[in-house]
């Protein structure tokens, strides 16, 4: 008799079934509701919430601001992650082990600590402030708390983690023995990386930096600690329409539009890495 | 750097013991000791904000009060901020312990058979239901956060239950965004089992379920205890999720944190945080040693 591993899968798929399905519908409905103050919402079915998102202009600045935050960290989170996750793939599993141990260790450190210990590192009497000063990467007005950059250096700061630990996955799949065979045919290092490694590890690259690209236009600590309530971004916004004017249909409309964007990021991705996998194949 | 000066000689000395004297890999690796010297920047970059932390947990200063003043390095050396922890400050931690305990075993309930079945059963719309229960973690925590605050104060308002502001609500947003880790490390261990060992066993005369108590449960512990640790990270580190849920009496150690940074800050917060930190590490070391953390790093990425 066959055993009907499928059952085992019923109660949990319902759970989340009933977790998801209720909490986003009766979200969904609030976002059709005009807010009346202190929380109330009207009774009649409307688009008036949606219809604001495009005559109040910074609603949409905000979205080009989160957009354009989280597409940065992911590039600069990438070009730092990527060396890392690469040398830790070709080291003994006893260094990559220890290493990856102490990354995920870091990690058990909440986000509001690691903004505040951001916070004093930049200090504007801090020794760092003071180097950047003297090399004139900064001038003397420049305060961290509450700039773009801040919350970029926060945001690069959650996702490297993550980033390495994916990437890791993805690279050490990649056998050792197919940069010893192309170097033994005589490719460069460079060439090696730029025909084997690279293409090899583009999909789960790709896939990886969704990922990222997800967490960050959704990163709420970092951007409300670090920008110190200047640097509006969609989760920043959500939360203040949410907690300082109650008005919890427009807070729903504006996390769609947040999931609107990440739904968007998520397709778009898809299709691109469909490309990438085509080119891939040739490659190999 | 003197940490990934050791690290360095062990690679090295590695290749030359697989290649002999024609050492070839060097030559193709990238980078040995550029690549090191870039990971002990990122691992430098990584732990920063933390050192800092650790840094102002000794600083005599009463100047946390004063944000204006925050600095490192620290002006001098003292332990009297962590003799002088508020008991108030340890019953957040505890909370949070306990909050985080709960849901990484209710995660390994719901997580564990979620993923026997999506890795075992044949059944069209297998992709969709994997998709379902990745959902948790490409909606971002905010809007997770002030769905269930909605959801719940849906609830209570027509059904006339307290779940608002309430342990359960909390607990159920929390299992509801940690339980994808604990089926993705799960999954992809027993995606790595073979298939013969449930014939081998069932050969001897195993029946269905002593086969999965017995072979393999055992076998894919260290993949399950890898997702209740992450599951347990998720949930003791949240606070996007937590600070639209959390009951008034019950705020947990990141809430604290966050709303103290936002308002007022207590001079013994770098060293509570600081015992919290070295806890989670004495943690991941003995979870380490019990199970061996490197069988799941290498099989699955944090986030599969």
């Amino acid at each position: 008799m066959r055993f009907r591993w499928g059952l085992l899968l019923l109660p949990p798929l319902a759970l989340f079934l009933i977790l998801l399905g209720f909490s986003q519908f009766v979200f969904l409905q609030s976002s059709l509701h005009e807010d009346l103050g202190i929380g109330r919402l009207g009774e009649a079915f409307t688009l008036s919430n949606y219809a604001e998102l495009w005559q109040d202009r910074s609603y949409l600045d905000s979205l080009f601001l989160t957009l354009r935050l989280s597409a940065l960290g992911v590039l600069v989170t990438l070009f730092l992650s990527w060396p890392v996750a690469y040398r830790l793939s070709r080291a003994t599993p006893r260094t990559s082990t220890l290493i990856l141990t102490a990354i995920v260790a870091s990690s058990f450190v909440t986000l509001p600590l690691k903004a505040l210990g951001l916070t004093i590192l930049f200090a504007a009497e801090g020794p760092l402030m003071q180097a950047l000063r003297a090399l004139h990467l900064v001038d003397a007005e420049f305060r961290f708390l509450g700039s773009s950059f801040a919350v970029e250096v926060g945001y690069v700061h959650l996702a490297v983690t993550f980033e390495i630990m994916m990437l890791f996955s993805v690279l050490q799949a990649i056998p050792v023995k197919l940069e010893e065979a192309a170097a033994i045919h005589g490719a460069s290092r460079f060439r090696v990386m730029w025909r084997v490694i690279i293409p090899l590890s583009l999909p789960g690259t790709v896939s990886a930096s969704l990922v990222l690209f997800n967490l960050l236009s959704g990163a709420f600590v970092s951007a409300v600690l670090l920008g110190g309530g200047k640097i509006l971004t969609l989760p920043v916004l959500i939360d203040r329409t949410l907690v300082l004017y109650s008005d919890y249909g427009m807070a729903a409309t504006l996390a769609m539009l947040l999931l609107a964007l990440i739904v968007t990021a998520n397709i778009a991705a898809v299709f691109v890495a469909s490309r990438f996998n085509r080119t891939g194949e040739l490659v190999t | 750097m003197s940490v990934t000066a050791p690290l360095a000689k062990a690679t090295s000395a590695q290749n030359r013991s697989r290649f002999g004297v024609l050492s070839l890999r060097p030559h193709i690796r990238w980078g040995g000791a550029i690549g090191w010297a870039w990971v002990a920047l990122v691992l430098l970059f990584i732990y920063a904000p933390t050192l800092v932390i650790v840094g102002a947990s000794v600083d005599p200063g009463k100047y946390l009060a004063n944000r204006a003043f925050l600095q490192f390095p620290p002006h001098g050396f003292t332990l009297h901020w962590y003799v002088s922890i508020p008991p108030s400050l340890w019953k957040s931690v505890w909370i949070s312990f306990e909050l985080a305990a709960a849901v990484a075993v209710g995660a390994v309930i719901v997580g564990v058979p979620a993923a026997l079945g999506l890795v075992r059963a044949k059944f069209r719309g297998r992709s969709i239901a994997a998709g379902i229960f990745r959902t948790p973690l490409q909606i971002p925590f905010i809007v997770t956060g002030i769905a269930f605050l909605q959801t719940l104060q849906w609830l209570d308002g027509t059904l006339g239950l307290r779940l608002q502001s309430s342990f359960s609500g909390l607990y159920l947003a929390h299992l509801f965004v940690a339980t994808p880790y604990v089926i993705s490390a799960a999954g992809s261990a027993i995606a790595q089992l073979s298939p013969r060992l449930d014939e081998a066993a069932a050969s001897l005369g195993a029946t269905r379920w002593r086969t999965l108590w017995r072979v393999t449960l055992p076998l894919i512990l260290p993949g399950i205890f890898a997702g209740a640790m992450f599951a347990f990270l998720v949930s003791f580190t949240d606070v996007t999720i937590a600070v639209f849920l959390v009951p008034d009496d019950m705020t947990t150690f990141p809430v604290w944190v966050y709303s103290s940074i936002q308002n007022d800050l207590d001079s013994s917060l770098p060293a509570l945080s600081t015992l919290v930190f070295l806890f989670s590490i004495a943690a991941i070391i003995l979870l380490q040693r019990v199970v061996g953390l490197e069988k799941v790093l290498r099989g699955s990425g944090a986030r599969g």
